[in-house]
């Protein structure tokens, strides 16, 4: 009988669609959080590009604006428990400015579910796991973020300027 | 149905105007006036700057005094005279916007005199100038304005706005759109925003907008795509509403110099509902040092976040 292959993970699961998912997180705790979750051989998608800052209240939403732009299918932002703010309250202003980007951002037609947020110790290992599986997983199930990367393919046609005249001249050029 | 606006008291409001500005250049109270004259199509108005006591007669107020004068405080103060206080003749709309800039710092209180005016509505840019005021051609943030009568200036005329409840249409259109699916609104928003040819009239014409180098022109690194296509115009529109969040109190004069009539103020008035739902701030009725982005409150709601 042959012997059983033992493998040192779990094997990978094969799926059809492998989502981008930009991290931005903050260095004193939710890196920290990644690290602790890296050197305790936990294990989580790979599917997470993580991005240190110093601060969740460095965070511009132009970050996410532009991470969205450049491919990602979802978002994590990730930092300090308020009150653990190595800067003592940036995590505060972030929290402000992004339950604001938020509403912003369903008001234009993003969907939510794409964008999480979340407070990560530099303990929170096993958080760290959970929120990045949770919001993979998720992510995946939804399929690719389409609306932000046909935007950038698309050129500029107004309906008011769109006449055949024009739309030949363009073709040939 | 269509009904007239009465503008009767705008009359009596230009001699009061006048009066002011003619008394407190020629005593030396300020060294320049910022207000409205004639323009050349017959019942239009433009912005002036008089600095001459003598030319205090060509002011003027009616219902084509559209423009935000505050923004000529801000980019274009290099060219008003700097030595002495400057008056300023304004609206209430545009008086809010004043006062988030006194709060902001870039304006001081004592440097200006302030001649409120008050005001029962102007036109709406897609009238002609010389169309008479009526729940028709009046400007949709003359719909739900709140400050017809201007507090806290140096001089207000004693005349009294009369005033009649409209239908508000940036509420309604909120409304509309948030009980559209998100596709449906990333749709409209496309449609609209694919109209844009990035003139940047709404920032230049925003008093708001004051910053010397913006962050959509740098390049290194770029963060917004400069070139008007799709993908850049949407990264902009968003910038914009997210900058002007908790600051924009509603001049609407981005949509008002839009030249493709994209509905900007519509994005500012649901960041300033949002604001006011959130953390019960509105802009620009009294100087406030921090707004809602630049403050916090350790119970502010986290729902959101995990």
């Amino acid at each position: 009988m042959a012997k059983e292959k033992v493998y040192m993970h779990a094997e990978k699961q094969k799926h059809s669609f492998e989502p981008k998912i930009i991290a931005f997180v903050c260095t004193w705790c939710t890196y920290a959080g990644a690290d602790l979750a890296g050197t305790s051989r936990m294990q989580y998608p790979a599917n997470v590009r993580v991005l240190k800052f110093p601060c969740t209240g460095r965070i511009d939403p132009v970050f996410i604006l532009k991470a969205f732009q450049q491919g990602a299918d979802g978002v994590l932002v990730s930092g300090c428990h308020p009150g653990d703010c190595h800067y003592i309250a940036g995590n505060y202003h972030a929290r402000r400015r992004f339950a604001a980007f938020r509403k912003l951002l369903e008001f234009i037609g993003v969907d939510l579910d794409r964008l999480q947020f979340s407070w990560v110790s530099a303990a929170e290992g096993g958080k760290w796991v959970e929120v990045v599986t949770e919001l993979t997983e998720r992510v995946r199930a939804m399929g690719p973020m389409n609306e932000f990367k046909e935007l950038a393919l698309d050129e500029q046609w107004s309906g008011k300027l769109d006449s055949p005249e024009l739309k030949e001249a363009y073709n040939a050029i | 149905m269509t009904q007239a606006i009465d503008t009767s008291i705008y009359s009596a409001v230009t001699s009061a105007i006048q009066a002011e500005a003619q008394r407190i250049l020629s005593e030396g109270q300020v060294s320049a006036v910022v207000g409205y004259a004639p323009a050349r199509r017959k019942g239009s108005a433009q912005p002036v700057v008089i600095t001459e006591a003598s030319d205090a007669g060509k002011l003027i107020f009616s219902a084509s005094c559209v423009n935000n004068l505050a923004v000529y405080l801000t980019k274009a103060k290099k060219e008003i005279p700097k030595n002495g206080k400057i008056g300023i003749v304004v609206k209430g709309c545009d008086l809010k916007a004043l006062v988030g800039l006194m709060g902001e710092t870039q304006l001081k209180r004592e440097e200006l005199h302030i001649i409120g005016v008050p005001c029962a509505g102007v036109l709406a840019s897609t009238f002609q100038p010389d169309k008479a005021l009526t729940t028709e051609t009046i400007a949709p943030k003359c719909r739900e304005c709140d400050a017809q009568l201007p507090q806290g200036c140096d001089f207000v005329p004693p005349q009294q706005p009369v005033t009649q409840a409209l239908e508000k249409k940036y509420a309604a259109e909120i409304a509309r759109l948030e009980a559209l699916t998100p596709a449906e609104r990333w749709a409209f928003w496309k449609e609209q925003f694919s109209k844009c040819i990035k003139c940047y009239a709404c920032r230049q014409v925003c008093p708001f907008c004051y910053c010397e180098q913006c962050l959509c022109d740098r390049n290194k690194p770029q963060m917004v795509e400069t070139s008007p296509r799709p993908a850049g115009n949407t990264a902009w529109h968003i910038v914009r509403a997210m900058h002007l969040a908790g600051r924009c109190a509603g001049c609407a004069e981005c949509e008002r110099v839009c030249p493709m009539d994209i509905p900007l103020n519509l994005l500012n008035r649901k960041m300033a509902k949002e604001l006011k739902e959130l953390y019960d701030y509105e802009a620009g009725f009294e100087i406030k040092e921090k707004g809602p982005l630049s403050s916090y409150d350790e119970k502010d709601d986290q729902s959101f976040i995990k």
